[in-house]
């Protein structure tokens, strides 16, 4: 009874002292903070010794602090650095160096509106800095974050150069649009394809709701956050060159049937088919054509960068150009890039920041022939590329498919050119003390450009051109995005809050022209403008893209008492176009909690943990990716009929589609536990997550029976998923007399599964496969699961047929399904689960030592537990194309073989989907490898220059996997028809040597 | 702590007042309120008299569409019949071949699923019109009333064609709604029929005469195409007084005749004839293929001169069943050597071919563009089937005098000159003139997509393609297989037909 009143006296005691304390105050110290290379420190704490007043360091490192008198003594203490006491003396004005005590946690990261020390973090948030990301060679940054932190799954959809990979974190959490923004220097952005990896200051990445709710109906897949580099107050200009140059070549070509082989398999065919074989002597054919030979080759690539930063008291600058030259390891693709980008920021007058942060990037890239990689896996390995005579080979005859070298010579004209101005002006007003004003205006604007050409040619009767043809289209995009926050921070002695309330508007809007004419007056280039064609053959069109406009409110308020206890709060409300008026607005709360028990008593007097954090966060979000037309159908124009003696085409128009008025956007309810643990002075440290995405209404583009007519599927808010699994980051570093080591894994475990299909529970079957659908969504099982026959074995002759149930028309040597249900017969009904191609588990690990200027890297990366279907193994079509070896396994007769049927050219049993063509997909890749070396800074100095690094390096120099073919990354963005193998661009395995200098 | 709640308050203050004010300028409705660009949407379509027209011309653009021009409806008509093979060299498309040898089933080839999908995406279009079309609030009351019936009339065939095909089909006469989607199950194929007759006589009512329209609407469907088209409807169902009648209104208009050179009707002189009842229109322009189809294309000469695909090629049995020195041979079947009907050139021989001869009827002459902007109109309804439903019917109802003259009608323009060939028939015995009439059906509308259909409804479909040796099934393979993607969607509510 009396515990109460003690516990108010108590209170009270603490609050008068408190005040009294404040009351006190009145001297004033101001000063700066920088570590051990004169760089500014944001965060660092500065306390008065034995008080409980102090402040945190600004964005300058700048800090101002009363004192209760002018020789008092403060704390200067900052995560991952060694805390100084400094006697004030008399005093008002100092500047601090601190040194680092390890590198591991001096950070402080980017969060949505705004920066957070990392040890403040209530939510899940992965950071990459710069170095990692320029370790991997290539047009687009995203593929720099494959296997570098946990939750994020980076696969490349195709080696083809400039292109972005598939992304998703933390596994799939809708059937729809599951790529996460990208937010560039505050820009909200679909993709970063124009972003030079040498520009980026880090990248981080927002894993839970508690740091991605803050983007409301945007943020449910995740939040890709970027920082471009920006210049530092005082630091003189510094110049920074670096550059790689290599090669790239094909992974790995594929076994498929050599000439001979394929003319006898072809035979064979008619043979059972008891017809006539087409190929008198399958010998005279030897090898035949590679065609794979044919369309790659090893193929360059090239990076230059050159940034100059620096600044003064009133300026800071970082002004870089870049140039990124691609060759495809396909024939005729490259993709070149070049790039300016100039982020400064004024200091005008007290009180007022104005700053820009703008990139003009201007790129060019042609595009290989299309379907040359599947034509070049199926042409006929008889025909030549080119006969004596210099023609052509005609792979149509037998294979039905182009002839690739042919391609390569006539289709090759594929260009594309791009024109980009991306980025924003803002202005920072700090009108009171504590506040600050800031106001962006963020823009994208590009203009591309493309032109495709193809002469008239003969090949064969099925691949010639009659009239040469010229396509053009031109594409603008204007986008823009203003942005108000007010931001409020203020330490109360043990207890700091951080307020932020903001408003913003974001459209986006565009439109497309373009048109043909055949036959031009040249052949050469610069006969490719439409007016070098015949006007009669004129073609043309303008369309308008439907605007997307957003209107939201945030709020946040982050608080964080004596360094233990930290409180994050965050509320968006959002509006959105996409929606019909009753359904537009939505609001996306989140809230957060950390406890840094390593501050706490017990954990004091020890030095073993070094650092102790607990978290745990719970937040909604919202998904928006469908196209904006969805809830609205509209008329299709151009359905025209024929009528009147003149034969005039009529214009006729009519909806063919159906659309849902109804849509909302899709809710993530998150949830995150995590803890961040440092050992041995943080040398050893472990950071472990585990959490729980619960997404509903997911819209959901659902396949409808063909009765209905519909031209295309209506969006349905029909389906609930789950994902939930644990993520992990283990990093260690040592020393070993001179001998620095990192050691680094990291991993994460995905668990999917569809809870729900709303009220009409269609399972969703995508993928349409010689007449059926491999993948099926259905509850209880993970997002476009194969589904598909079983395979128990191969009938071996009549009497095997007899003894098993049966579908309809088998013959010996063909596959025989398990009878799944037991009923006596194989029917549809008997097709099972045959997979996920979602991994259970995606990890890295990596390793660095460095030694007397000598540094080494190596990182691994992997995924495992998922299935590929083999689909381009599957297509028989018309003609008769080209076998993998695999089939020369066939079974021939009775015991030949209880794995491999007889050869036929499709149909059922031995080509519909059956897991004969799934494939484990887990793998293992050493990612990157390596080498670089570190003149000394006494040699370099005297050249006037303070840092100077050669390298060797390797990008995807080995994979270890079971999976046959090229890559065993096969991504699609449309999350029902991942792992779908149908003929990619491969990926190339690079080497390259490159240089970094500064001076 | 009340001086504490204060400061956090006075923290706060300014932050609410600046939240409030950045709130009080929100643009809101205004903003977030954009329309789709350069398309009418659902919500302002059918406002006037030029919506009811395009929506009604999109159905007859579906028509020209691949699933309905090209393999799927050939193999499904005049490939898988006595008529004709596949075509092309053996391993051309070699999945077509099921339709010769009985091995489709409900997943292979896709050409089954083509044909349902490409049917009910033209029904879906038809009934938006039929929908819309009423809702329009200014429109000259004659045209709605005519472009409703040509909507039904477009319906009414399309089901017609797809009730012959699969049997019971789903019966949609109206775009269904989200509930709606997967619920729906097959229509016995009695009622299908039912809504055909009613969707054809709503048509007749509401359509002029081929003579009453006006030039630039020529190609349109007609009163006498919905009575001819009805006629058959009725000869499908074995109602022979209904088929009589209707037959009979179409000869009575005296809208239509025959051509007097049956060679010409298939030739570009001869689309829209005197003989036209109802044709899909087509034509190659220059600048886009927009008024295309790939009919001529897939069954052009392979090779020289006329660098077609070379499918559906006219079989031996076909040959066989001309009678001796009937002039339709040769108008229907082009054969290697054979001067071609422009006279620009000489059919050469292609070593890859087998039996290679091509269906003459969808040859066509040097046009703009390339092969596949194919420019001949498809005949679907000829007078000449419109006389021998006549005679059929009239035989059947007991009146074998009037079916002959409708009969020897259609022999006589067949003999032209020749007066040596083709004697008029003369047996008024029933079942000996059913014989002659059906044998009469076959070669006058050989490779025209007609065979199939009459094969089944006559029942001579088992014992024709026994003859040919074929592994047609009795009670299987008079339907084809409703398309296993259709059973899954709708979680079996659609069932397959018998033996599939």
């Amino acid at each position: 009874m009396n515990r109460i009143p003690t516990f108010r006296w108590l209170i009270l005691l603490l609050v008068s002292w408190l005040g009294f304390a404040s009351a006190w105050a009145q001297v004033t110290v101001t000063g700066k903070v920088v570590d051990a290379n004169a760089e500014t420190l944001i965060g660092v704490n500065v306390l008065v010794k034995n008080s409980t007043s102090g402040t945190i360091t600004d964005m300058d490192g700048s800090f101002t602090l009363e004192v209760p008198d002018a020789y008092a003594t403060l704390v200067f203490s900052y995560i991952g650095y060694t805390s100084q006491e400094i006697p004030l003396g008399g005093r008002t004005n100092l500047e601090v160096i601190l040194r680092e005590e390890s590198q591991l946690l001096n950070e402080v990261v980017v969060v949505g509106y705004g920066t957070q020390r990392k040890s403040d973090l209530t939510g899940s948030v992965g950071s990459v800095k710069s170095e990692e990301l320029q370790k991997i060679a290539a047009a687009n940054v995203t593929q720099a974050l494959q296997g570098k932190i946990a939750g994020v799954q980076v696969t490349s959809a195709s080696g083809r150069p400039g292109e972005g990979p598939v992304v998703r974190i933390r596994g799939t959490g809708t059937l729809n649009g599951a790529s996460p923004i990208y937010v560039v220097d505050g820009l909200i952005l679909d993709n970063i394809d124009f972003l030079n990896a040498a520009d980026i200051e880090s990248m981080e990445v927002l894993k839970d709701a508690s740091a991605a709710a803050i983007y409301g109906t945007r943020g449910a897949n995740g939040v890709v956050l970027i920082t471009t580099r920006k210049g530092s107050r005082g630091q003189r200009a510094r110049f920074n060159f670096s550059s790689y140059a290599g090669v790239q070549q094909v992974d790995r070509t594929l076994a498929l049937t050599n000439g001979t082989e394929y003319a006898q398999l072809v035979n064979e065919i008619a043979t059972n088919n008891n017809g006539r074989p087409p190929f008198a002597d399958p010998t005279i054919f030897g090898a035949g054509t590679n065609w794979q030979d044919v369309i790659f080759r090893d193929a360059m690539m090239q990076s230059y960068n050159l940034n100059v930063s620096g600044g003064s008291e009133a300026m800071t600058y970082s002004i870089s150009g870049d140039a990124f030259l691609q060759d495809g390891i396909i024939r005729s693709s490259y993709f070149n890039r070049y790039s300016l980008r100039i982020n400064n920021e004024y200091n005008l007058i007290k009180g007022l920041k104005f700053g820009h942060n703008v990139a003009f990037v201007n790129s060019n890239n042609n595009n290989e022939p299309g379907g040359i990689v599947f034509n070049a896996y199926a042409a006929d390995p008889t025909a030549p590329a080119v006969d004596d005579q210099g023609k052509f080979g005609n792979t149509s005859a037998n294979s039905n498919v182009s002839n690739p070298a042919a391609q390569l010579e006539y289709n090759a004209y594929n260009r594309g050119y791009g024109q980009q101005l991306t980025g924003n002006a803002y202005a920072e007003v700090y009108p009171l003390k504590d506040f600050t004003f800031r106001s962006s205006m963020g823009f994208n604007l590009f203009n591309n450009r493309s032109k495709s050409f193809e002469p008239q040619f003969f090949v064969n009767d099925k691949q010639q051109n009659p009239e040469s043809r010229l396509f053009v289209g031109y594409n603008r995009a204007n986008d823009w995005q203003w942005e108000n926050t007010v931001n409020f921070q203020r330490d109360f002695g043990k207890q700091r809050i951080n307020l932020l309330a903001g408003y913003t508007l974001q459209s986006r809007g565009g439109e497309s022209f373009g048109g043909s004419r055949n036959r031009l007056i040249g052949d050469t280039e610069d006969f490719y403008y439409l007016n070098a064609g015949d006007a009669q053959t004129a073609t043309n069109y303008s369309i308008g893209f439907t605007p997307e406009r957003y209107e939201s409110f945030l709020f946040r308020a982050n608080y964080a008492l004596r360094d233990k206890y930290l409180l994050t709060v965050s509320l968006r409300r959002d509006g959105s176009s996409k929606f019909g008026s009753e359904r537009r607005y939505g609001t996306f709360p989140s809230v957060a909690v950390a406890w840094r028990a390593i501050e706490e008593p017990f954990l004091k007097n020890q030095d073993l943990i070094t650092n102790l954090k607990i978290r745990a966060s719970w937040g909604r979000l919202g998904n928006d990716k469908i196209p904006s037309s969805a809830a609205v159908p509209t008329v299709t124009n151009n359905l025209s009929a024929v009528f009147g003696p003149d034969e005039a085409l009529v214009f006729g128009a009519s909806l063919i589609t159906l659309a849902n008025p109804f849509l909302q956007w899709e809710e993530t309810t998150s949830t995150n536990l995590g803890v961040d643990l440092g050992f041995l002075d943080n040398r050893l440290t472990l950071e472990l997550d585990y959490y729980q995405r619960q997404t509903k209404q997911i819209l959901v583009p659902v396949p409808i029976p063909d009765y209905v007519g519909s031209s295309g599927n209506p969006y349905v808010n029909a389906a609930d998923v789950l994902n939930r699994g644990i993520d992990f980051q283990l990093n260690y570093q040592g020393k070993i007399g001179k001998l620095g080591y990192s050691i680094g894994a990291l991993g994460s475990t995905v668990y999917n599964e569809v809870q729900s299909l709303g009220t009409t529970n269609n399972a969703l079957r995508d993928v349409s496969i010689n007449g059926e659908f491999a993948t099926l969504t259905n509850v209880g099982q993970a997002i476009g699961s194969f589904y598909g026959y079983q395979v128990a074995g191969i009938y071996q002759n009549a009497e095997d047929i007899a003894n098993h149930p049966n579908a309809s028309p088998v013959k010996p040597g063909d596959l025989r399904f398990a009878d799944i249900n037991n009923d006596g017969i194989i029917n549809t009904q008997d097709r099972t689960f045959l997979g996920s191609p979602i991994p259970k588990l995606i990890y890295g690990f990596n390793l660095g030592v460095d030694i007397a200027g000598f540094d080494f890297s190596a990182d691994f990366n992997g995924v495992s537990g998922n299935k590929i279907l083999n689909a381009k193994k599957m297509f028989r079509g018309f003609g008769i194309p080209n076998f993998e070896s695999s089939f020369l396994d066939r079974w021939t007769g009775a015991g030949s073989s209880t794995t491999e049927p007889r050869i036929t050219n499709g149909g059922y049993p031995n080509f519909v989907v059956s897991d004969h063509f799934l494939e484990d997909g887990s793998f293992l890749r050493l990612r990157s490898m390596q080498i670089g070396y570190t003149l000394p800074k006494a040699t370099t100095q005297r050249l006037g220059i303070s840092n100077l690094r050669v390298y060797v390096s390797g990008n995807n120099l080995f994979t270890w996997t079971d999976y046959s073919g090229y890559t065993p990354e096969v991504a699609s963005e449309n999350v029902l028809q991942v792992g779908v193998d149908r003929g990619i661009y491969p990926i190339a395995r690079t080497l390259l040597a490159g240089i970094n200098l500064s001076f | 702590m009340k001086r504490r709640i204060s400061i956090v308050y006075q923290g706060l203050r300014p932050v609410i007042l600046a939240a409030l004010l950045l709130g009080s300028v929100s643009c809101g409705e205004d903003f977030l309120s954009v329309k789709p660009q350069g398309v009418i949407n659902a919500n302002n379509f059918f406002q006037t008299s030029d919506h009811a027209v395009w929506s009604v011309n999109a159905i007859y653009n579906q028509l020209r569409n691949w699933d309905f021009t090209s393999f799927p409806s050939l193999a499904m008509t005049d490939i898988i019949s006595d008529d004709a093979t596949k075509g092309s060299f053996p391993a051309d498309a070699e999945r077509i071949i099921a339709f010769d040898d009985f091995t489709f089933d409900a997943r292979f080839p896709e050409e089954v699923r083509l044909s349902w999908r490409g049917y009910y995406h033209g029904i879906f279009r038809a009934n938006i019109a039929i929908d819309g079309i009423p809702r329009v609030p200014e429109i000259n009351e004659p045209l709605r009333q005519r472009l409703l019936g040509e909507a039904k009339f477009l319906r009414g065939y399309l089901y017609f064609n797809l009730v012959r095909w699969f049997g019971d089909v789903p019966l949609i006469t109206q775009p269904l709604t989200q509930d709606e989607f997967y619920s729906r199950t097959r229509t016995p194929a009695a009622e299908v029929y039912q809504q055909i007759v009613k969707d054809l006589q709503e048509a007749i009512a509401a359509l002029p005469e081929k003579s009453k329209y006006s030039p630039a609407d020529l190609g349109r469907a007609t009163k006498g195409a919905a009575r001819g088209m009805l006629a058959k409807v009725y000869l499908t169902m074995k109602d022979y007084p209904n088929a009589e009648k209707y037959a009979l209104e179409v000869i009575n208009s005296k809208e239509y005749n025959l051509l007097a050179d049956y060679g010409k009707i298939f030739l570009p002189e001869g689309e829209n004839s005197s003989e036209s009842v109802f044709e899909i229109q087509a034509t190659a322009l220059e600048a886009s293929y927009a008024g295309a189809t790939p009919w001529n294309m897939v069954q052009g000469v392979r090779g020289s001169p006329n660098l077609g695909w070379g499918f559906n090629l006219p079989s031996d049995d076909l040959i066989r069943a001309f009678e001796p020195g009937d002039p339709r041979r040769d108008a229907t079947i082009l054969y290697v050597g054979e001067i071609l009907p422009d006279g620009s050139a000489v059919v050469e021989d292609n070593p890859s071919m087998d039996n290679e001869r091509y269906n003459q009827k969808a040859w066509t002459p040097a046009h703009p563009g390339l092969q596949d902007n194919g420019p001949s109109n498809i005949r679907v309804l000829r007078y000449a089937d419109v006389l021998l439903i006549a005679a059929e019917a009239l035989n059947e109802n007991g009146k074998p005098q009037e079916a002959l003259v409708q009969l020897n009608a259609v022999r006589k323009r067949a003999r032209g000159t020749r007066t040596t060939v083709l004697p008029d028939v003369t047996t008024t015995d029933k079942t000996a003139l059913r014989e002659r009439i059906w044998r009469e059906r076959r070669v006058e509308l050989a490779m025209e997509q007609q065979r199939w259909f009459d094969l089944v409804r006559t029942g001579q479909a088992a014992t024709r393609m026994k003859a040919l040796g074929k592994n047609f099934i009795v009670g299987k393979h008079e339907l084809f297989p409703i398309p296993q993607t259709e059973i899954d969607l709708s979680n079996g509510l659609i069932t397959q037909n018998p033996m599939y």
